[in-house]
């Protein structure tokens, strides 16, 4: 027990001096095969599910080597195909006696009851013995930790990390058809009278193109917001339309910065610049609308703009950075911690000795062989070490023409308790996707952030550092009120109208009777109540 | 005749039932099926309403999970909601609008059909009229959509005769017609199946013995046809008047946008964004809200019955 305390506390000294390879540095795990003769269910909502390709997991490699690695049998289970996960996982929790041993789903969430109810297990006394490569990553970071414990200092869950904090987490925003900018003579936009001005010329000269956007599931989300120093978009869910500025909570939608925000893009839909079908229309239609040359600007993932750049050709699209105001300040703009909001918890059908076994089972993907396993698969079958010393695809994975080959493989995607591996990413993505998301992370250079520590902690504060922190728990009372109150969905509905009111000009934002008309109309949604509510549960987490 | 029936009077009710079972014991094992579908899928379920005057936790269960205090906490908040006046006008507008369109719509094709008298263009124009009632709601929702997008073909319409062009799907004013219209168009072919049906079982001597006193083809519509129509009219209307906010949410959800919120956003969608919309699920709200829906509906459904009972004869009970 002392020696793996010892080599843990030593282990965070060394990670934290450096981050930015800090899986490398992860404990070996020599602790495996466990072999033992138990059967553990392991249940997994929306993602781990077996490839598309196997008929279930018995066949999947991915499933049977965990296993096997282990040594440990696993029966997995997954929500009905085409049934919606998280009303799935909620009707297996209305019978806590027959849960499966292991549940990844979104647990954050409903913590302190499920804890108190004890349908999860509270894992603090056991977690350093059992699960001390897991403890020794969390100690890597405040933010880490935090996320994975409850206010009073419970820890209850294996969380989903990414190898890089929050490079991924910003994997979405303005992208430029880059024919046409060396067309026209331009540049990549930086400020946002560039980004207007490309609008501009690109609806002169391109018969009319406008900047066109999925507003659902896309802008409205994302937004670029942070030119005008604002902190919202159009869209409030937990963790969206709330900011975080010195330890005091704000909603964004209030302030005047959002004010000027709408009013810019009002403006530039007055002017006829903005596709009117943006607010009905997703990605796959506005690819369909760049393919006709009716747009040149849009916004979306990188994902999609490789498939934009794979049937339009030439990598005709690019990334830009988030826009920035003329003296260079941004305020926020997409982006992350990179923490994931599922969790992966033991419920309490798993009595004290196999509660134990879970947890080294869990424990194994934060160990250095469980982080190659869990990103990249066995070596030698899927992946093999590349010239540079990183891995990369054997030919089984690289000439496999189906969607995702190395999901057959390997498990480090979205959500899973594991940390997924930078270079995983870049050898899922075309270079060009990752210099967009590099242009989308990096907002004030990449060759900066890694020289100057004040650029790093700048980037940190605009793409993460604002945002309502992963892991925030509410007490059951809390959650409670907050349901009586309507908590964030009238709140959605109501600055969701008002977007776009003010957008299309059917409200004018110009006029004050129209802002304090909506600001007067928050009173009615209780925002004050649920601010006090939040800020309470964001005090106990800052001061976990 | 008079003595048996006297006879079975006298029987109390449960003497009756076994009679009726011995005489006809095999159409009741026909009836068995649906009595259980009846009860597992609809009688069954009605337990669960208990939820909209819990605090339910998925956790808990239904049993465990507290009860509300006061009681009626939920429905509370829904009456008190500042969505709550616009919900219920939205969800009333619309369907007020598709039953005042929508339900003659069918009949009058109905009407129409039956005047034609070449079957082969009969069954092609039944055949069209048909068909997008058997396309998934999502495409057709997607067709509209791309009809209504600025390059859509209402736009091309309008451009020829000198409109703008524009989304037909951002502006509050058109959603209704788009809505009610397409409605329609989904709907009309199917729904004409039941009034082409009735329309067969009218004795044709009805016609012949009309044609003979001189009427011409508009008189006998209007005083055979739309006579011998008028019970499956009715029953059909006030079965119609039991869903009146049922307003299909899959349809709004698919067409409508926040930018026209204020004209499409009904009971159902506001539910489903409860349910759905980000943040955790609150089922017991969404319960008390479906509740209500609920007695809504049954109130309309009885008073249109007991209208229609003292006005005409035909009534479901």
């Amino acid at each position: 027990m002392k020696k793996i305390l010892a080599l843990a506390l030593s282990l965070c000294l060394l990670l934290t001096a450096a981050t930015a390879f800090a899986a490398d540095l992860l404990p070996a795990g020599d602790t495996y095969p466990l072999k033992t003769d138990k059967t553990i269910s392991w249940y997994s909502q929306d993602c781990l599910n077996p490839h598309e390709k196997y008929a279930d997991w018995k066949e999947s490699p991915f499933h049977t080597n965990l296993a096997k690695l282990l040594g440990v049998n696993i029966e997995w289970s997954f929500p009905t195909t085409g049934a919606d996960g998280g009303s799935f996982t909620n009707t297996m929790m209305a019978d806590p006696s027959t849960l499966p041993n292991i549940m990844k789903g979104y647990f954050m969430d409903s913590a302190n009851m499920l804890l108190d109810d004890e349908v999860i297990w509270d894992l603090t006394p056991y977690i350093q013995e059992y699960a001390p490569a897991y403890y020794a990553w969390l100690q890597t970071n405040p933010a880490y930790d935090r996320a994975m414990k409850t206010d009073d200092g419970r820890y209850y869950a294996f969380g989903f990390f990414r190898e890089d904090g929050g490079w991924n987490d910003s994997y979405l925003g303005v992208v430029v058809r880059q024919d046409w900018l060396k067309e026209c003579g331009l540049e990549v936009p930086t400020t946002i009278a560039e980004l207007e001005n490309v609008i501009r010329v690109f609806n002169e000269k391109y018969d009319g193109a406008q900047f066109a956007f999925a507003n659902d599931g896309r802008f409205r989300q994302a937004g670029i917001q942070g030119a005008f120093g604002a902190y919202a978009t159009g869209y409030v869910a937990s963790d969206y339309g709330w900011y975080v500025k010195d330890g005091k909570l704000g909603f964004g939608a209030t302030q005047p910065e959002w004010r000027e925000y709408m009013k810019w893009m009002n403006k530039m839909w007055e002017a006829g610049l903005i596709d009117q079908d943006s607010f009905s229309l997703d990605d796959t239609s506005i690819k369909s609308k760049s393919e006709t040359g009716k747009c040149g600007v849009s916004y979306t993932s990188m994902g999609q703009l490789n498939l934009w750049n794979k049937d339009m050709g030439d990598d005709i699209w690019v990334g830009a950075h988030f826009p920035v105001a003329e003296d260079g300040s941004i305020s926020s703009q997409f982006g992350g911690f990179g923490i994931g909001t599922h969790t992966t918890v033991i419920t309490k059908t798993a009595d004290e000795e196999t509660m134990k076994l879970c947890l080294q089972m869990l424990d194994y993907a934060y160990t250095q062989e469980g982080f190659l396993f869990w990103n990249y698969g066995v070596e030698g079958e899927s992946w093999e070490y590349g010239e540079n010393g990183l891995p990369k695809w054997t030919p089984l994975v690289a000439d496999d023409k189906d969607n995702d080959p190395m999901t057959k493989y390997n498990g480090a995607t979205w959500g899973n308790s594991c940390i997924q591996a930078t270079n995983l990413l870049y050898l899922k993505n075309s270079p060009v996707a990752i210099a967009a998301n590099d242009a989308f992370f990096y907002t004030f250079g990449k060759d900066e952030y890694f020289a100057d520590p004040e650029v790093e902690a700048k980037t940190l504060a605009v793409t993460g550092g604002w945002k309502w922190p992963v892991g925030i728990t509410f007490t059951t009372d809390e959650s409670d009120q907050l349901d009586l109150l309507g908590g964030n969905s009238n709140l959605n509905t109501y600055v969701a109208e008002n977007y776009a009111a003010f957008i299309t000009g059917s409200k004018d934002i110009e006029d004050d009777a129209v802002w304090n008309d909506y600001l007067a109309g928050f009173s009615a949604l209780n925002l004050d109540k649920i601010m006090a509510i939040r800020q309470g549960a964001l005090d106990r987490y800052e001061a976990r | 005749m008079t003595a048996t029936s006297s006879r079975y009077h006298r029987l109390s009710f449960g003497q009756r039932v076994v009679r009726d079972w011995k005489l006809n014991k095999w159409k009741y094992l026909l009836i068995i099926p649906v009595l259980v579908y009846l009860g597992l899928f609809c009688y069954k379920p009605m337990y669960g309403l208990v939820i909209a005057f819990k605090n339910y936790k998925p956790t808990r269960g239904i049993e465990r999970s507290a009860w509300m205090d006061p009681w009626y906490a939920w429905f509370e908040k829904f009456f008190t909601d500042p969505y709550f006046g616009r919900l219920i006008g939205n969800t009333f507008t619309i369907s007020i609008l598709t039953i005042v369109f929508g339900f003659p719509a069918p009949i009058l094709l109905a009407l129409l059909l039956n005047e034609i008298r070449s079957s082969k263009f009969k069954r092609t124009v039944q055949t069209i009229t048909y068909m997008p009632y058997f396309i998934s709601m999502v495409v057709t929702c997607a067709l509209i959509r791309v009809y209504c997008q600025q390059d859509g073909v209402i736009s091309d319409v309008v451009a020829i005769f000198g409109g703008t062009r524009q989304n037909w799907l951002m502006s509050s004013e058109y959603y209704r017609t788009i809505y009610i219209i397409s409605e329609i168009w989904q709907t009309i072919g199917w729904n004409s199946i039941i009034y082409l049906a009735a329309l067969s079982g009218i004795d044709q001597e009805q016609y012949e013995a009309a044609r003979i006193d001189g009427a011409n083809r508009f008189q006998q519509c209007l005083h055979i046809t739309i006579p011998g129509l008028l019970p499956t009219i009715v029953i059909l209307f006030i079965l119609r008047m039991g869903s009146i906010l049922n307003v299909g949410y899959e349809k709004t959800l698919l067409l409508y946008n926040s930018n026209i919120y204020d004209v499409s956003d009904i009971i159902s969608t506001y539910t489903y964004r409860l349910s759905f919309g980000g943040g955790t699920p609150q089922y017991s709200y969404s319960t008390a809200i479906g509740l209500f829906n609920t007695l809504v509906n049954v109130f309309f459904l009885l008073a249109t019955n007991f209208i229609s009972r003292k006005v005409g004869d035909n009534s479901l009970f």
